[in-house]
């Protein structure tokens, strides 16, 4: 018997729990730590079967990377996928404040389901924004990232001014590394707000969705011209960031673009758009089926194969751009190529495993709600309590990082329980999102075999795994996350 | 009123287990009534009340889809059910301590 067990124990054995993809030719193999590496077909074949000897080309590469079973080196890749997963130590570090549900613009597509400018009792009060500081600073994570958003958080400046007085105090005595963002649509902004938010080291981030036809036609505003206000206070803070001043850091200001259907097929003039605007980042963000959208879907909306075609088409012309010389980088692509490359947690929490819901962020709502997330609070706002975990002014902070809504989101978004994700090559760079899931296929879980956020991700690791096999490509993609 | 079934179909029970049955009726539960009966080696499932649109394919898809989950937890629900808690603790605040 222990005969037998010794002879066993000299046969060959198969690599270690691995991904894989076939792709053409090839196939493309990850595992749990982020390393990845493409073996052609009969090559991957010898590494499942445990044949692929030690001199083999690619034997030592499998072998640092995880990949060969009796090259294991246990301490480093237990290091790799701790350092690639230290969210799950830290606790939410995004702390998003609904100053207002007002806005002064109707975009087609609003994802922030935003009030009227007549809505009454859609206002944070200062009282309750300073309390959702206070809740914030309870969050073990050493970094808070507290953002301003709506409606338009400007039309609430007395709370937004409260709440950036009160967290840069509480910082100071908690020792805590602090970042203020704004989310604006500029159309309020003035010099002293401008000067206000400079001197308290707020970023800034707005949209810009293309030139301004296409901008104008996405991002309705009836007081004006919602591209020339973006375009000038962006020129604005692009300059005073040019001109540093010693008191404060000025930062460099970003913006997002959402992709309509009227966008599709005008990637080079939006492109072109940011870089006549001094953007180095393009968010390229994809229209999901929340909120206001979701009721004007047949108008404004497409499917993932559509926004796939946009999406590679942007890389390539962005890339075609890298190549000339100018500095532009995608901003999805660069956050999971830290991941791909580095083996990073470039914070994106739509992208995690569990996502971000409750454990990465919390969403509060103007009158002191507090939901997983964002698009748990547009949820919400449809009459839909689901992703809904306290209240800040009733609720004690552990009682709601444990509630039944954070629990439900960190199950259901855990890849090693989702029967497609699981398997999936990509897994150890990805994540699902309970709420489209709810939103879309009716179940926090979702069915990842016809679930087009599911199709869209796909989409893009195979591009950028593709780009990657090019040396060209990836000199400039790895450049992009070479910080 | 008399709801008579719509559609009456047959789940082998090799493939289906209750459970998984139960939840695709919980997620299809605003576009169907889903009754469920157990048969020899089988289950009999039916529809009522349907809303435009819904098909029983959908259903059998959602039901094969919570299958496929139940069947993988028996093999990684450690794994799955240690990062879980992992993250949940951190996030309250009392990673490290004992519940």
């Amino acid at each position: 018997m222990a005969l037998k067990k010794a002879a066993k124990r000299t046969e060959p054995s198969g690599p270690p729990q691995l991904l894989w993809r076939r792709e053409g030719a090839e196939c493309l193999v990850t595992n749990d730590f982020g390393h990845y590496a493409w073996l052609k077909r009969k090559d991957f074949d010898l590494l499942l079967a445990g044949k692929l000897g030690e001199k083999h080309p690619a034997y030592a590469a499998l072998a640092d990377k995880g990949f060969i079973r009796d090259r294991l080196d246990f301490d480093g890749l237990t290091a790799k996928w701790r350092s690639k997963n230290a969210y799950l130590n830290t606790g939410p570090g995004l702390h998003i404040l609904v100053l207002t549900l007002r806005c002064n613009h109707k975009c087609l597509y609003c994802q922030s389901s935003a009030a009227g400018m007549g809505s009454r009792d859609a206002d944070m009060s200062p009282a309750t924004a300073k309390k959702c500081v206070d809740f914030a600073f309870q969050s073990p994570n050493p970094g808070i990232t507290i953002e301003f958003q709506g409606g338009e958080p400007l039309l609430n400046w007395e709370a937004l001014k409260a709440a950036v007085l009160h967290a840069r105090a509480k910082a100071k005595k908690a020792g805590k590394d602090l970042r203020l963002a704004l989310v604006s649509n500029f159309s309020l902004m003035t010099e002293e707000k401008a000067q206000f938010l400079m001197e308290h080291e707020v970023s800034i981030c707005t949209s810009l969705d293309g030139p301004a036809d296409l901008h104008n036609r996405n991002r309705v505003f009836c007081g004006g011209n919602s591209y020339a206000a973006t375009v000038k206070w962006l020129k604005f803070f692009q300059a005073r960031h040019a001109h540093q001043v010693p008191e404060y850091r000025v930062f460099k200001p970003s913006a997002l673009l959402t992709v309509s259907r009227y966008s599709l097929g005008r990637h080079k003039e939006i492109i072109d758009e940011y870089v006549k605007a001094g953007l180095e980042d393009i968010f390229i963000r994809p229209l999901a089926p929340i909120g206001f959208a979701k009721n004007l879907w047949g108008q404004i909306g497409y499917d993932a194969k559509a926004f796939g075609k946009f999406y590679l088409d942007s890389l390539d012309y962005i890339l075609k751009l890298n190549r000339s010389g100018v500095k532009l980088r995608e901003k999805m692509a660069s956050m999971m190529l830290d991941k791909i490359v580095n083996s990073r947690d470039p914070g994106y929490l739509d992208a995690r495993c569990p996502c971000g819901a409750a454990i990465g962020q919390v969403a509060y709502n103007y009158n002191g709600d507090l939901y997983t997330c964002d698009e748990g609070r547009m949820v919400g706002w449809e009459g839909d309590d689901a992703f809904k975990i306290g209240n800040v002014r009733r609720d004690p902070y552990r009682k709601v990082m444990t509630s039944g809504a954070a629990r439900a989101c960190v199950l259901s978004s855990n890849l090693e329980s989702q029967p497609d994700c699981a398997r999936c090559a990509y897994k150890p760079y990805c994540g699902v999102c309970p709420v489209y899931n709810y939103e879309t296929q009716g179940s926090l879980w979702g069915d990842m075999a016809v679930n087009d956020r599911c199709g869209l991700f796909k989409g893009t690791f195979g591009a950028l795994f593709a780009m990657l096999k090019k040396p060209a490509n990836e000199a400039i993609l790895r450049n992009w996350v070479a910080k | 009123m008399k709801k008579t079934p719509v559609n009456s179909l047959t789940a082998d029970a090799v493939i289906y287990s209750a459970e998984a049955l139960r939840l695709a009726a919980f997620v299809f539960s605003d576009k169907a009534e889903t009754v469920i009966k157990p048969g020899k080696g089988c289950f009999l499932v039916s529809f009522r009340n349907e809303a435009p649109g819904f098909h029983p394919g959908d259903y059998f898809n959602e039901a094969l889809n919570q299958q496929c989950r139940l069947d993988l937890a028996k093999k990684n629900s450690k794994a799955a059910g240690m990062i879980a808690t992992k993250a949940l603790l951190s996030a309250a605040g009392e990673a490290g301590r004992k519940a």
